[in-house]
């Protein structure tokens, strides 16, 4: 039978140390593995792809087993299922863009192209079909990559930094459109990446790896507002708010944050977004001071974590949602700040990001316009 | 794909240094008037014979072997040896008629014989023509082939075919042919009588060929028109009628001159 | 600076042209020195077709089993590491450098009747000295290397990650081998095939030693011109003209190929 979670349970002796991983993913679900370089992050996708094998453990997806090391099993990469999005895209190179979607569709040729060219449309480039790898830019081949590996219409997809060999602007574009695809997949997925921006928008859960093993696990929230780690605060750079935006005359945004407060930021977008803020462009007040300064957001929060970060403190707060910020061990005598005290949060609207939200309710792509335009 | 090479570091040096050798390596063929050595083209199967001439006469000469039609095709060419041996006169004779050559001079016969390993079946050369015998014989311009083709000429027709038919290889030199042989690619092959001796430790022997069936295999010199050293070669093809030369060629198996 | 600048730029114009010069000018000469219709007419003897079709059908043959052989030999040694990898490389290059004579010396040690396998095949019934199939065999043996030495490198210059696409995308070890890193490394294949063809055509010694001369089984074009050099140079010179002619043509004609978009070449 087809489908079901992803479930890995693998022990693999790399170069400098054992790599241990349990983990489950739900069909529809996206569990990024973030962590430094060398943390073993891509072995994991490439003992699930079967394009490495482990000396020990068990991969299934659902009923299918697709490794078992006690048992005996180990399917060859072909017979896996899993759609695998390379971190260059790894098009093939003599092939047209609708040629490369095609690959792996088993159908009489006419049947292949029309299927490849209704994937391709469904990202807005059916257009592109018989233009050459070499041709295209980097977001559209990181297009005909998503679409090669959803032709085949796989049980698991696994992602290796899909969106790391594009440029900024052209970026915030495809991790929305990636999300939508995730989420119409609804297969488990797998994402590695070194962006925790892009885990946050992209994953319900976030393991953090370090030296083949997870150090933390939780959403981007989670780890932003506990870092359990002086490794994972520094990694969960920003900390990310749910909210809903509303563009507001003059190009700015205002926000309404899920579970109350609201704030602002000099980002354009609109519908379910993730605000994001740096920690260290947080200052805290105390809460029952009149506020002063040009900042325009300001969000009453209670302290729950203080953590020492090197020379810096990292304060986990509820505002209700977590929010992270970074203060010097001054403030923190100064302020009193141990968890349940009351502060207030404040940071500038030119320091608060938005970006598309992962979570529900996002209109689908294809019809989108191209890449670029007003995000960021 | 394209890697630097690490050669291309090292390169500066190494330009003028290959120059340098390759200066050095053709620096011998420079002319320092008196001290040249004799250049001689001769047949390659007076290989043996005339190299052990030179050693003995202590004549200082550079000498060549290949097949006396190849020689000659290079002395068309414009190539100027000092001597041309040709063991077919034939060749040195119509160089003369175009001018190329002095007037030959016939130096040695030799004879035509059919070469066999030594544990060979074939004992006469009716035997070449049952079905399934390996022939080795010379290509038609070497004179060695056009000998063998008058030999096999001179037999009754249907014999004649049926050696012809055995043949596998015209090669375009005697060496080849002998090379053949103790090789066991063939099991027979028409060569000079001198080719066996010389290659008796190989493992060949000759059969004679019937006097009726012999070609009058002549050996020819000329002093090539144009030599560097025409007083030496008239001194070397001297050497070849009596003395050093003579001595040789008859170790080697050849004769004397008709 | 600039005056520097501009006599290493003479220079390097000036070795250009004289090598172009030399390299060229024999060649050149060859076709002044043959009226067009001698070479015509050169053409028109049965021995000199019969050598062509000679060399044409044994060079092919070699090249369909360099290719059979030698593209999965090539993949294996340019996609995997192993130990003595560079050995088993460098032995493979061997008879690159190898002078014909000696190739064909050690093609008669091996092979020959007194060879080192030459009793087995014979219980076989195989026979190759002195046959067409030595041809081939000498062929093969002096241009394989050139073949797999370039193939090598394009298989190893391939995107592994294409390869491992191909996998995730439903195609075995084999299909991929044949769907990716053969288009992939194509314009290598075909660049290692057009010297292994040149190689094959212009093959004389080895032919000669291990194979004879005998028209219309073993005299190829090099072998009939070299047995014609003596007897009618006029015609051994039209004869190699038109050497020059089809293999500057097959070259062409595999070089264009090669850069054709069905192989992978740049559009």
């Amino acid at each position: 039978m087809r489908g079901g979670a992803l479930e890995i349970r693998v022990g693999d002796r790399l170069r400098e140390f054992e790599l241990e991983l349990d983990a489950r993913v739900e069909p529809g679900e996206c569990t990024a593995l973030v962590g430094p370089s060398g943390a073993g992050k891509t072995t994991v996708l490439r003992l699930v792809a079967g394009l490495r094998d482990p000396p020990r453990g068990r991969i299934a997806v659902g009923e299918r087993v697709l490794c078992d090391t006690d048992a005996g099993i180990c399917l060859e990469p072909e017979e896996r299922r899993c759609g695998f999005l390379f971190q260059d895209h790894a098009l093939f190179g003599h092939l047209s863009a609708w040629r490369n979607v095609a690959f792996g569709i088993g159908a009489p040729r006419s049947e292949r192209r029309g299927r490849a060219l209704a994937l391709l449309g469904r990202f807005g480039i059916e257009g592109l079909a018989d233009a050459r790898p070499a041709e295209l830019s980097g977001g559209e081949r990181q297009r005909v990559a998503l679409a090669r590996a959803l032709a085949t219409a796989p049980d698991v997809l696994l992602l290796d930094e899909p969106l790391s060999a594009l440029d900024a602007r052209t970026r915030a574009h495809a991790t929305r459109e990636l999300a939508a695809a995730l989420r119409d997949a609804a297969v488990p997925s797998l994402l590695v990446t070194h962006d925790f921006e892009e885990a946050a928008v992209l994953a319900a859960e976030i393991c953090v790896m370090d030296r083949g093993r997870v150090v933390q696990r939780g959403s981007a929230a989670e780890l932003s507002a506990s870092p359990a780690s002086g490794f994972v605060a520094d990694f969960a750079g920003a900390a990310v708010l749910a909210g809903e935006a509303h563009p507001e005359p003059g190009g700015s945004t205002r926000v309404a944050l899920e579970g109350g407060g609201e704030v602002h930021s000099s980002d354009s977008e609109r519908g379910p977004v993730a605000v994001s803020v740096y920690p260290w462009e947080v200052a805290l007040e105390p809460a029952d001071e009149p506020a002063h300064g040009s900042a325009r957001n300001r969000l009453g929060a209670e302290v729950v974590s203080v953590t020492q970060v090197g020379t810096r403190v990292r304060v986990g707060l509820a505002t209700p949602q977590p929010l992270a910020a970074e203060v010097t061990a001054e403030s923190v005598a100064g302020l009193g700040l141990r968890p349940g005290v009351r502060v207030r949060a404040v940071w500038k609207a030119t320091a608060t990001r938005l970006a598309p939200a992962a979570g529900p309710a996002q209109p689908a792509p294809g019809s989108s316009p191209s890449p670029g335009g007003a995000e960021r | 794909m394209r890697k630097p090479s690490p050669f291309a570091r090292r390169a500066t040096p190494v330009l003028p240094a290959s120059l340098a050798i390759a200066a050095l390596a053709v620096g011998c063929g420079g002319d320092d008037e008196g001290e040249e050595p004799l250049v001689v083209s001769a047949a390659s199967s007076l290989e043996t014979a005339f190299t052990e001439y030179a050693d003995e006469a202590g004549i200082d000469a550079k000498q060549s072997f290949a097949g006396s039609d190849e020689l000659a095709a290079q002395i068309r060419q414009g190539v100027t040896p000092d001597v041309y041996a040709a063991a077919d006169a034939s060749l040195p004779y119509e160089l003369h008629a175009e001018g190329l050559v002095s007037e030959p001079v016939i130096f040695a016969a030799n004879t035509l014989a059919i070469g066999v390993p030594e544990d060979s079946e074939i004992r006469s050369i009716g035997d070449l023509a049952e079905p399934g015998v390996k022939i080795a014989i010379g290509a038609p311009s070497v004179p060695v082939g056009s000998y063998t083709r008058e030999v096999i000429g001179r037999l009754p027709g249907p014999e004649a075919e049926a050696i012809l038919d055995n043949v596998r290889t015209q090669e375009p030199e005697v060496a080849g042919i002998v090379g053949k042989l103790t090789q066991r690619a063939v099991d027979a092959g028409f060569v000079y009588a001198t080719d066996v001796v010389a290659a008796e430790d190989a493992g060949l022997r000759a059969i004679r060929l019937p006097a009726s069936l012999q070609p009058g295999v002549a050996y020819g010199a000329a002093v090539v028109d144009g030599a560097e050293n025409p007083e030496g070669a008239r001194e070397f093809i001297e050497g070849l009628l009596e003395g050093d030369g003579a001595e040789a060629l008859k170790r080697a198996g050849f004769l004397p001159p008709p | 600076m600039s005056a520097r600048r501009l006599l290493f730029g003479g220079l390097l114009v000036g070795c250009l042209a004289l090598a172009l010069l030399f390299l060229c000018l024999p060649i050149l000469a060859m076709f002044v020195d043959v009226p067009p219709g001698d070479l015509v007419s050169s053409l028109g003897e049965p021995d000199a077709l019969d050598a062509l079709w000679l060399s044409l059908r044994t060079s092919l043959a070699a090249l369909a089993i360099i290719i059979v052989v030698g593209t999965p030999a090539a993949y294996f040694l340019g996609t995997r590491s192993f130990r003595g990898h560079s050995l088993v490389t460098t032995l493979i290059e061997l008879p690159l450098v190898l002078p014909p004579a000696v190739a064909g010396i050690a093609l008669l040690a091996a092979l020959g009747p007194k060879g080192l396998l030459g009793g087995t095949l014979e219980d076989a019934g195989i026979a190759l000295v002195l046959q067409t199939a030595g041809v081939v065999v000498a062929l093969t043996f002096v241009a394989a290397p050139f073949y797999m030495r370039q193939a090598q490198e394009a298989f190893a210059a391939v995107d592994r990650a294409q390869l491992e696409a191909a996998r995730t995308l439903g195609s075995s070890e084999a299909t991929a081998f044949a769907r990716v890193a053969i288009p992939a490394a194509g314009q290598g294949l075909t660049a290692g095939l057009a010297l292994a063809w040149g190689r094959a055509l212009g093959e004389f010694g080895a032919t000669l030693m291990f194979a004879g001369s005998f028209p219309g089984i073993t005299e190829t074009v090099p072998l009939a011109i070299f047995s014609r050099f003596a007897l009618d140079f006029t015609s051994a010179l039209a004869l190699s003209a038109v050497l020059v002619v089809v293999s500057a043509a097959l070259l062409l004609s595999v070089k264009l190929l090669g850069r054709s978009p069905l192989l992978g070449g740049p559009g």
